[in-house]
């Protein structure tokens, strides 16, 4: 192609005689257009590449390397080959023509048709060849950028130079300074350790060369037109020095070292190189450093005054710990993560207990760090520091922080159920300060929240659900009664919990809050409240459930997404969800102080006497009915209402005799009797939600041996009815032998004791005898009324009259028993258990009964 | 004969923190309402068999000593009714007390073997295995109804 050649020469002239840059442009177009070829090129240069002038072979290389720039993508394989070969020749040339070779090597490493054993040609000529660090700055980030290329391309092949890479790379940046061309070594090395090179014996000298830019110090000069921040460096060199497990144990003591600087950044950098090395490693890197570590970590959390300082403090130490916690047991291993939590819990807990304030805090902080870590870690930094908590607690130090560890601990998202469930017993346990009691509380409401609305990854089981609500009553039965604390109560928690059981009633999908026992739990929370915090406000809780039940005003509750009328004392159809919530009305009105009022009493009786008599879900009955006895107790004398028994039993109404009466009567009656029976026990057992002192009832003493005194004959009498309603009394007899009440024991005892001696066939069952026989031998053993003891030997005197096949007591057991009166210090004991036991040896005994 | 009167009740009987201790009369007691004479209709009581003056207790060394004097120097029923005094006294006391059991000395003709055979622990054990005698035993003991 003469014209081409023409051309060509041309072109070549102008540019490297001539001086003309512009012509480098020309030659390519006349390249790619295939005017001429690349070799052709070369050989027009031939002249000029072979001059004794350094310039102008540079000149002529300039050229070429120009062209090859803009045309390494239309090359051929046997082009890329020759110019490979002639490039790595010339790199051994004048140092004022690399530049220009590097530049044109660069392009070359660009053709996707580089022949198979040219890169790792070109690596070894350039490391052996060229100082790297000697090139000016562009120069050596055109040495980076072919690593990089090559890299990305000839993986397989460069690998296969081994370790040689890795030196010649070591050498390559040993004392570089810019900061684009660090960002480009970095990544090279980020590269070769996460893309398997082999780093041979280099790995130490590899980290030493990244390693010494530790923490990176960088101010970029102001207006910089290649816009690199620190951040984008420090990120750089870490993914670097953390990359690789190889380099823990130089890392590790490096960190340390660092830890010390005075220099915030520096102290940071650490830190999160530290957490983010911790990701990546195992147990067994950091074992021989944890002990340096951990002094380190303690001392920057215990000292420090920057938050950022802290918070990656505490970071590294909760990855540490996730690492630790991570590690696999052997079965004749220590547990590391033990290890190492013994060593933070040795530091950290006694501060906690020190009354010296200052390091609570900080040791608090370590401690929520490791247990957020891991469940294992959760587990037994709880149980190491529960105790102590509780402890300070009772010795009445500063108890708000501990209960905001205990908090953290208990929302930290990996305890399971049993960690949860002690954490906020615990919580329960230390709050009773106001203070505390704002804190703690919400905690237990968010639970019971989740646990309604499913708004949590663990799900909250029945148990956990009841358990708030006692350590929710705990909180109210011991917080020091404060405006505070009342408000926290009335204001807050009461709206709460009846807004929440008024959701769950509402709606249709199930909730552990419409379930009998979570009511059931619920109820106390409120009446201990109202019994106790602040009369004022009580009042206003039980206007407020008065407006709620009655009128379905539901303005106080928190959440006001309800349906605009509500009937809660009225049972429709299937609505018992709505009309067991009855029970927490109770809870509301039933334990008020005896100054507070309870409004529209009348109504109010009246439509809990409907609903009571109405409803056939049972506990919604039973709650309106206690409800009821519990508004009726407190009623002054003289009012008319219709009686009910136990309330007016407790005040002692005249009344209650004839209502006592139509019980017995009932008792003989087939269907009625059970019940009646029933009705008996419920008025002598203690009832803890409703009638009783602890809810500001009005017991008159004795109710219960009145109540016996003038009735035993009549139960007694009851024993020669029908066989059916005896089996019905014989728990109320046995429940009248468990009172406490001597007087009640006696009488008892004395009506019992003709029965037994002359027993109605009825009676006579092995199981109720040994019952009752128990009872009566813990009666003769009983310390105080010789009355008592007299009585229950002479009925067991009684017993031994019983037919021998149906006493079958265990004579021997009975003798061995009835040793114990005979030495009772009064005489006429004695005589009583003198008469029995003989009795008892003649039974069964040859020549005896 | 003659019945001695029902113990009289003291104040200090009622008394619940007084101790009462152990005393002679209420052996005899013990021993003189409910043990009867196999052959004889009337209680060993009744027949002098046993008197309050006879019967020593020490509550505090925990010792009972009864002396019972049979009805006829040759009565052949002396080693039951010792075995039924000695037995009345084992069902009826605790366990800490000691009970020697013996005929008055010089009112029985075989009082030494009577005597050596009351002593012996092994022998009163044994012969309580005896059915039989066991059911005669019984049998003296079968109280008789209270009458306070």
């Amino acid at each position: 192609m003469a014209a081409g050649s023409a051309l060509l020469v041309g072109l070549v002239e102008e540019f490297v005689s001539g001086q003309q840059d512009s012509k480098a442009a020309d030659t390519a177009t006349g390249l790619k257009a295939g005017q001429f070829t690349i070799l052709q090129l070369v050989e027009a240069l031939g002249l000029h590449l072979a001059s004794s002038q350094p310039q102008t072979r540079a000149r002529g290389v300039q050229l070429l390397s120009n062209v090859l720039q803009q045309c390494h993508g239309d090359l051929t394989e046997r082009e890329v080959d020759v110019l490979l070969a002639f490039y790595e020749n010339r790199l051994k040339d004048h140092y004022v023509i690399t530049p220009h070779v590097l530049k044109g090597m660069k392009a070359l490493t660009k053709c996707s048709v580089l022949p198979p054993g040219s890169a790792v040609s070109i690596l070894k000529s350039l490391f052996q060849d060229v100082h790297v660090q000697s090139l000016m700055l562009v120069e050596r980030s055109c040495v980076y950028n072919i690593l990089t290329q090559l890299m990305e391309s000839r993986e397989s092949e460069l690998k296969g130079l081994g370790a040689d890479f890795v030196f010649g790379f070591v050498q390559s940046v040993d004392g570089e300074r810019d900061p684009r061309n660090l960002l480009l070594a970095f990544q090279i090395a980020r590269k070769i350790i996460h893309g398997g090179y082999d780093l041979g014996k280099f790995t130490e000298e590899l980290f030493e060369v990244t390693s010494c830019y530790f923490p990176i110090d960088f101010s970029p000069p102001p207006n910089d037109p290649h816009g690199i921040t620190q951040e984008e460096l420090i990120l750089a060199l870490r993914a670097v020095l953390t990359g690789t497990p190889r380099f823990a144990e130089f890392l590790l003591p490096l960190i340390i070292e660092k830890l010390d600087s005075d220099v915030q950044s520096a102290k940071v950098d650490s830190l999160q190189t530290l957490t983010a090395c911790a990701s990546v490693y195992e147990h067994k890197e950091l074992a021989e450093f944890l002990p340096g570590l951990w002094a380190s970590l303690r001392r920057e959390v215990f000292q420090t005054a920057s938050e950022r300082v802290e918070s990656a403090g505490l970071a590294a130490l909760g990855a540490l710990t996730a690492c630790i916690s991570r590690s696999v047991l052997n079965s004749d291993s220590e547990d590391y993560l033990n290890v190492f939590l013994d060593l933070v819990l040795k530091d950290c807990q006694h501060h906690l207990c020190e009354p010296d304030l200052k390091l609570v805090w900080p040791s608090a902080k370590l401690l929520q760090a490791t247990s957020t870590a891991s469940y294992r870690a959760s587990h037994r930094v709880a149980a190491a520091i529960m105790p102590s908590l509780i402890e300070q607690y009772n010795s009445r130090t500063q108890v708000s922080h501990t209960s905001q560890l205990g908090h953290s601990i208990s929302v930290s998202v990996d305890a399971r159920q049993a960690v949860r469930q002690r954490c906020l017993t615990a919580l329960a346990a230390v709050s009773s300060r106001p203070s505390v009691v704002q804190e703690s509380t919400p905690v237990l409401l968010q639970v019971l929240t989740f646990s309604h609305t499913g708004m949590c990854t663990g799900s909250f089981s029945l148990e956990e659900v009841i358990s708030v609500c006692h350590n929710l009553q705990r909180i109210a039965e011991h917080a020091q009664d404060t405006e505070e604390t009342g408000r926290v109560f009335h204001d807050i928690i009461i709206p709460r919990l009846l807004g929440l059981a008024l959701q769950a009633a509402m709606r249709d999908h199930p909730s552990p809050l419409v379930e009998e026992s979570v009511l059931s739990a619920m109820v106390p929370v409120i009446s201990t409240t109202c019994a106790r915090l602040q009369s004022q406000l009580a009042g206003q809780t039980a206007s407020r459930a008065v407006s709620l039940f009655l009128d379905g005003d539901m303005s106080f509750l928190p959440e006001n997404a309800f349906p605009s009328q509500i009937q809660l004392l009225k049972q429709a159809g299937d609505s018992w969800r709505q009309s067991q919530m009855v029970c927490l009305l109770m809870g509301c009105v039933c334990s008020l102080p005896r100054s507070v009022e309870v409004p529209q009493m009348d109504r109010l009786l009246l439509e809990l006497e409907e609903l009571s008599c109405t409803c056939d879900h049972p506990f919604s009955y039973t709650s309106a009915a206690k409800c009821y006895a519990g508004l009726v107790n407190k009623r002054p004398a003289g009012e008319s209402s219709s009686p009910v028994a136990k309330a007016l039993l407790l005040r002692y109404h005249p009344l209650s005799t004839a209502l006592t009466d139509k019980l017995f009567s009932l008792l003989s009656d087939s269907e009625l009797g059970s019940l009646a029976a029933d009705g008996f026990s419920l008025l002598m057992s203690d009832s803890p939600d409703v009638l009783n002192r602890g809810c500001n009832a009005d017991v008159r003493i004795m109710y219960r041996q009145r109540f016996f005194t003038e009735n035993s004959a009549k139960l007694v009498q009851g024993f020669n009815s029908a066989a059916q309603v005896l089996f019905i009394l014989l728990p109320l007899l046995l429940e009248a032998l468990s009172c406490p009440d001597q007087a009640v024991q006696l009488s008892t005892l004395s009506c019992l004791q003709p029965v037994l001696m002359d027993p109605p066939s009825a009676l006579i069952t092995h199981a109720k005898t040994l019952i009752f026989t128990q009872r009566f031998f813990c009666l003769s053993l009983s310390l105080s009324s010789q009355k008592v003891r007299i009585a229950s030997l002479r009925c067991i005197h009684a017993l031994s009259r019983f037919p021998e096949h149906e006493v079958r007591l265990g004579p021997g057991l009975v003798l061995r028993a009835l040793a114990v009166p005979l030495d009772d210090l009064k005489r006429m004991v004695r005589n009583e258990a003198v008469v029995a036991r003989n009795e008892w040896f003649l039974l069964g005994s040859p020549g005896g009964r | 004969f003659f019945n001695e009167q029902a113990r009289l009740q003291t104040t200090e009987d009622e008394d619940e923190d007084v101790a009462d201790p152990i005393d002679d009369r209420e052996i005899f007691d013990i021993l003189s309402v409910s043990i009867n004479d196999p052959e004889h209709p009337l209680s060993l009581e009744e027949l002098n068999v046993v008197e309050q003056v006879r019967v020593r207790v020490d509550d505090q060394e925990n010792t009972v000593g009864v002396e019972f004097t049979p009805t006829i120097p040759h009565c052949s029923m002396a080693t039951l009714i010792g075995l039924s005094i000695k037995v009345k006294l084992l069902r009826s006391l605790p366990e800490r007390f000691k009970i020697d059991v013996h005929i008055t000395p010089g009112t029985h003709t075989s009082e030494d073997a009577v005597n050596k055979q009351l002593a012996d622990k092994e022998r009163v054990a044994a012969a309580l295995e005896n059915s039989q005698l066991l059911e005669v035993v019984n049998q003296c003991l079968i109280s008789n109804a209270r009458t306070s």
